[in-house]
């Protein structure tokens, strides 16, 4: 009797026809897929981009050097070298990412006391050489300047999960 | 009681054993059973300050700290019960009252005590709204960071101060909340061990100044070694990140340093960084310096060794430096055996070389210091040479013990000792008398003037049980050292005190093992005295490691060659050497000390040596394959190590001396030198570590005269005055300082301006400049 | 060992110690000192600082404890700890009349509070400061051991007790 029926279904082509049917369904429906790079789809503010060092409104960078991120993050990505600066304050005279090894875990902005090192929504970037993988302390403050905006408002949004 | 009764007391359930009078934390401690604790430190009183240690003890209804009770038989403990806990609980919450929150700026943070204790006992949220207790930074000089903000009062500092160091500088001024610790006044701390404070110190309050914000705690490797300077031969670790020392702890060893370390052997390392560190091999060639590769630099060596020598081994000499290793020294004799000289000596601060003497051994283990109930110093000013052994006499001297020194000028002591204070020929005399007023009689006996002192001291000495006499670094550097060391041995003998030295270097005793000193060839003074045509020098800076540097710099730029193995350029090197062979340098290489005691330590090299620079005992293997010298294949420091000790007969004993002549050559009349090494100047590495440079002991050059010589002479404090000595001269300020005998000047040795001057010992006149 | 039960004692005491002070000052100390053990002269310490003090107009400089210090051979350290700790000495010139009110718990619930503000007001000066014509200094103290009568204040070695804003204004006016 199975035979008979898989002979049937077989000979009509009943399974494809099923299978086209739901394709054809699709093709009158609303679409899912958004049109990167001219459209983008909506990020989370818990999203974890590149990387950023973030300043206080005065100016002033807030990390203090205290290498919790470099101790914590899995991957080794971070290197750190700090000392006093003149007005005697802790300060960093190296902070390298490399994102080579960075796996984007977010550790590192957990660890962070002063909310220094953030990620941002940045996903879009690219390397021509492999020293540019290296975030240094400059490019890591210039993207907290460029979004820094952003970046107070995802933190104070995220402010009661923390 | 007595104090060997047995209790049995019991802990959280567990049965323990103790000794009746025994501190409960040091029996929960020995047993390791964890009780939280700031206050209480294992070598300091007890003062039961921070409560941190309340445990809960059976019949007594409040909680009790485990710090301040004594141990009773079925004494019941619990160290984690609700009483207990809770009592831990808020003290701990009282201790953040006004404690910041800043750990991750904090310099401690990560090895901090109170850190560690408030995840284990504090709460998550602070109930104390108030503004928090904010102190402004104390300046207590160059060596300690300090951030009272942070001070949770636990007084160690202050307990260390007055009990170990023995300067009570640091005090708990004010009361409750406004009590802070500092100095009141502004004011530095001065002491050879003020560094130890950082260490006793639970919270972030004191800190390495040098160290500060350079490295957390986590990200330092801890390697072993053992301190270069003094012949303590304390244990240190080493912490270091990236292949670069970045501070020195001490490592606890109670058979030598206990768990303190010198600020010297502390803080040197900093010298390792210094702008004169060679890192290429360099040679000169018509008077000009310039940089070369390895092999051009051994081969130019080895040719002009060869050249020098000629056919007669004699012809050259070496001279060590007594804080180079066992395996340098060991190899430096066998090198120039193999060209046939035996003139090798690292006794180059020695004045007087007549008669003999055993290896300059301690006479005694390092912990028997402290029980000593007589000591007798000759020529030592040990708390600047000596730090270490300093603190085991100040032990001593407060359980009662008799301390007196023969010095050429007043010593700065902590505690009281009596103090022989008499000119370079007094010294003599001193001792003298005092050998005499305990019946001795000799040639300098007999005309010796026996005052009340004398035979007080002959007295303590004779009297007391348990007596030492120590030699120290200026009696060694006396021009009459011979006839010091005689009369001290005769003193020892008829007193049954122990003979000792207290040795100048970390390797002093080392190179008597090796046969480097009081071997058969010429001494260091006669090598310079009659000049060789070729020397090796190894470590040494002719400026500032010579008892006459004079008379050094002459004979080494007369000489056709000079080779210099050293981890430093320095002007008077580069003056009279023809090649610089970079070296490694303190923890950059591996190693044996053999202190004072006779304890032979053996460490590795922690970091790689900077730049191209070798382990010496490797430049000097080459050097001995160059000059094709038999049996100088070794691939490790290891086998050198073996090797040389299978060579060593020398084991430790008795201290013996012979004397020699027994002629006084110190000028009874006139105006003597007494050249002192200070503390920051002993070698090229303190030399060169700037903190250590900026304390209150680096002293600069001068002259020191009391205040009858000065008026003689017509001078006032802070002239400029030309001191002659022999044919040589030397312009430097006058102090003026009542700590100085008549017919005695002190005129610092090793210090810039201090080079062109005779030997530490002599004859100076003073002129106006 | 241990500074407890041993006296930290400096290891070069001044020699000629009758210089450092008058002769009555001296012999005031030395009768304090005789009170103690032979070892313990620091024991006069606090003894030491108020004859001193009383005369120097009832203050304490820097230069008198160190002279304190070696006199009676102890680290000077342990002389400003004293004497910063205890609220009879004084650091800084005070008034001719010490008005040392004490604010705790007896005296607090018994109205110390509005004493001390009725003083303040007829002052014209804050806890802690001086008038200016140098006749009055406010203090704070803790317990004076006269909660039987609370409130309460001690002018010069005298407690007066049970104080109300009258009494208080009787008590000043009488004072020259």
């Amino acid at each position: 009797m199975k035979a008979l029926r898989d002979y049937v279904k077989s000979l009509f082509l009943l399974e494809l026809m099923k299978g086209l049917g739901l394709t054809g369904r699709y093709l009158f429906k609303k679409k899912f897929t958004v049109q990167y790079p001219e459209e983008k789809a909506p990020i989370s503010s818990r999203f974890r981009g590149v990387h950023a060092l973030r300043r206080y409104p005065n100016g002033e960078e807030r990390c203090i050097a205290c290498k919790l991120c470099e101790a914590t993050c899995p991957a080794l990505a971070i290197t750190i070298e700090a000392e006093p600066r003149d007005d005697g304050s802790r300060r960093t005279t190296r902070y390298d990412i490399d994102l080579f090894k960075c796996i984007f875990c977010g550790y590192c902005q957990e660890a962070c006391p002063v909310d220094a090192i953030v990620e941002t929504r940045i996903y879009e970037y690219s390397f021509e050489n492999r020293q540019e993988a290296v975030l240094t302390k400059e490019k890591l403050l210039a993207i907290g300047d460029k979004c820094e905006a952003q970046l107070a408002a995802d933190i104070s949004a995220q402010a009661d999960y923390r | 009681m007595s104090d060997d009764q047995m209790v049995t007391i019991e802990v959280d359930g567990r049965k323990l054993e103790a000794k009746a009078g025994e501190l409960l934390i040091e029996v929960t401690d020995a047993a390791g059973i964890n009780i939280p604790r700031f206050c209480y430190h294992k070598k300091l009183s007890v003062s039961a300050n921070c409560r941190m240690c309340l445990v809960e003890v059976s019949k007594v209804p409040k909680p009790i700290p485990a710090c301040a009770t004594t141990v009773n038989n079925g004494m019941q403990v619990f160290t984690r019960s609700p009483l207990a806990l809770a009592a831990q609980k808020g003290t701990m919450e009282f201790l953040l009252i006004n404690h910041p929150l800043d750990c991750p700026i904090c310099d401690q943070g990560g090895e901090c005590e109170l850190q560690d204790v408030a995840v284990g006992y504090g709460s998550d949220v602070s109930r104390f709204v108030e503004g928090k207790r904010v102190i402004p930074e104390r300046n207590i000089g160059p060596l300690i960071a300090t951030d009272f903000t942070r001070c949770i009062h636990c007084t160690r500092c202050v307990r260390f101060g007055a009990e170990i160091a023995g300067i009570r500088e640091l005090g708990a001024t004010g009361r409750g909340e406004h009590m802070e610790i500092g100095t009141y006044v502004e004011k530095s701390i001065d002491s050879e061990l003020s560094g130890n404070i950082i260490d006793v110190c639970p919270v972030g309050s004191l800190t390495s100044k040098p160290a500060r914000y350079q490295a957390r705690a986590w990200e330092l490797v801890q390697r072993e070694a053992v301190a270069p300077h003094d012949s303590v031969g304390s244990n240190l670790h080493i912490h270091l990140r990236r292949n670069q020392v970045m501070r020195v702890h001490p490592k606890d060893n109670e058979s030598v340093n206990e768990c303190w370390i010198s600020d010297r052997d502390r803080f040197s390392y900093l010298g390792l960084y210094s702008e004169d560190r060679v890192t290429r091999p360099l040679i000169k060639t018509e008077g000009q310096w310039k940089e070369c590769d390895w092999q051009e630099a051994l081969d130019f060596a080895a040719q002009g060794m060869k050249k020098a020598r000629g056919g007669d081994g004699d012809q050259i000499g070496a001279l060590v430096s007594p804080t180079a290793t066992l395996e340098e020294m060991y190899l430096t004799r066998k090198l120039m055996g193999g060209l046939g000289s035996r003139n090798v000596d690292s006794r180059l601060r020695q004045g007087d070389f007549r008669g003999e003497e055993s290896a300059p051994w301690l006479g005694q283990s390092i912990a028997d210091l402290d029980n000593l109930n007589g000591v007798l110093l000759i020529g030592s000013n040990v708390r600047k040479e000596q730090p270490i052994f300093a603190h085991r006499l100040r032990k001593a001297a407060m359980e009662g013990a008799w301390v007196g020194f023969v010095t050429p000028f007043e010593l700065d002591m902590n505690y009281r000792a009596e103090q022989l204070v008499s000119s370079p020929a007094g010294m003599i005399s001193d001792l003298a008398a005092v050998a005499k007023a305990l019946g001795l009689s000799g040639s300098l006996v007999d005309d010796a003037e026996v005052s009340d002192v004398h035979q007080r001291v002959a007295e303590k000495l004779k009297t007391a049980e348990k007596t030492t006499v120590l030699l120290g670094n200026l009696a060694v550097a006396h021009m009459d050292y011979s006839l010091l060391r005689h009369l001290g041995a005769l003193i020892a003998d008829a007193t049954d005190s122990v003979l000792g030295f207290l040795p100048e270097a970390a390797n002093s005793v080392g190179a008597r093992l090796v046969g480097v000193a009081g071997g058969d060839g010429l001494d260091s003074l006669a090598m310079l005295n009659s000049p060789r045509k070729g020397y090796l020098l190894l470590g040494v800076e002719p400026d500032w490691d010579f008892w006459n540097p004079s008379l050094a710099r002459q004979s080494l730029s007369e000489a056709e060659f000079v080779v210099a193995l050293s981890a430093y350029r320095s002007a008077s090197l580069e003056e009279n050497a023809d090649v610089i062979l970079p070296v490694a340098g303190f923890t950059e290489s591996s190693g044996t000390y053999v202190n004072a005691e006779g304890i032979w330590q053996s460490f590795n090299g922690s970091v790689k040596p900077m730049g191209e620079a070798r382990p010496a005992w490797k430049v000097l293997r080459v050097l001995g394959n160059l000059l094709d010298v038999a049996d100088f294949e070794y691939n490790s420091s290891s086998q050198v190590l073996e090797e040389a000790r299978d060579s060593s007969t020398i084991q430790p004993g008795g201290n013996s001396s012979t004397p020699g002549e027994l002629n006084v050559r110190t000028p009874a009349a006139g105006l003597v030198r007494a050249g002192d090494v200070p503390l920051y100047a002993s070698d090229a590495l303190v030399r060169r570590s700037n903190p250590l440079q900026k304390t209150n002991d680096a002293i600069s050059a001068a002259v020191h005269v009391n205040p009858q010589v000065a008026k003689d002479g017509g001078f006032s404090a802070g002239d400029q005055v030309m001191v002659k000595q022999g044919n040589t001269g030397a312009t430097m300020a006058l102090v003026i300082d009542e700590a100085i005998p008549d017919g005695c000047a002190r005129i610092p040795a090793a210090l810039s301006g201090t080079g062109e001057l005779g030997g530490q010992f002599g004859e100076v006149t003073l002129e106006k400049a | 060992m241990g500074f407890k039960n041993a006296p930290m004692t400096s290891a070069k005491p001044v020699e000629d110690k009758a210089k450092l002070f008058s002769s009555e000052i001296c012999s005031e100390i030395d009768r304090w000192i005789g009170k103690f053990p032979e070892q313990w002269r620091q024991s006069a310490v606090m003894a030491a600082l108020q004859v001193v003090q009383d005369d120097n107009g009832g203050y304490l400089t820097q230069e008198l404890m160190d002279k304190v210090a070696a006199y009676l051979e102890m680290p000077p350290v342990s002389v400003y700890e004293v004497a910063t700790f205890y609220s009879m000495y004084e650091l800084k010139p005070v008034g001719r009349h010490k008005v040392c009110v004490c604010t705790n718990v007896s005296c607090m619930i018994n109205g110390s509070d509005r004493i001390v503000e009725h003083m303040e007001k007829k002052l014209g000066i804050k806890l802690g400061e001086t008038t200016g014509d140098g006749r009055y200094t406010l203090k704070e103290v803790e317990c004076l051991g006269a909660c039987g009568g609370a409130p309460m204040f001690q002018i010069g070695n005298k407690y007066y007790e049970n104080l109300t804003t009258e009494l208080v204004d009787s008590i000043l006016e009488g004072l020259e």
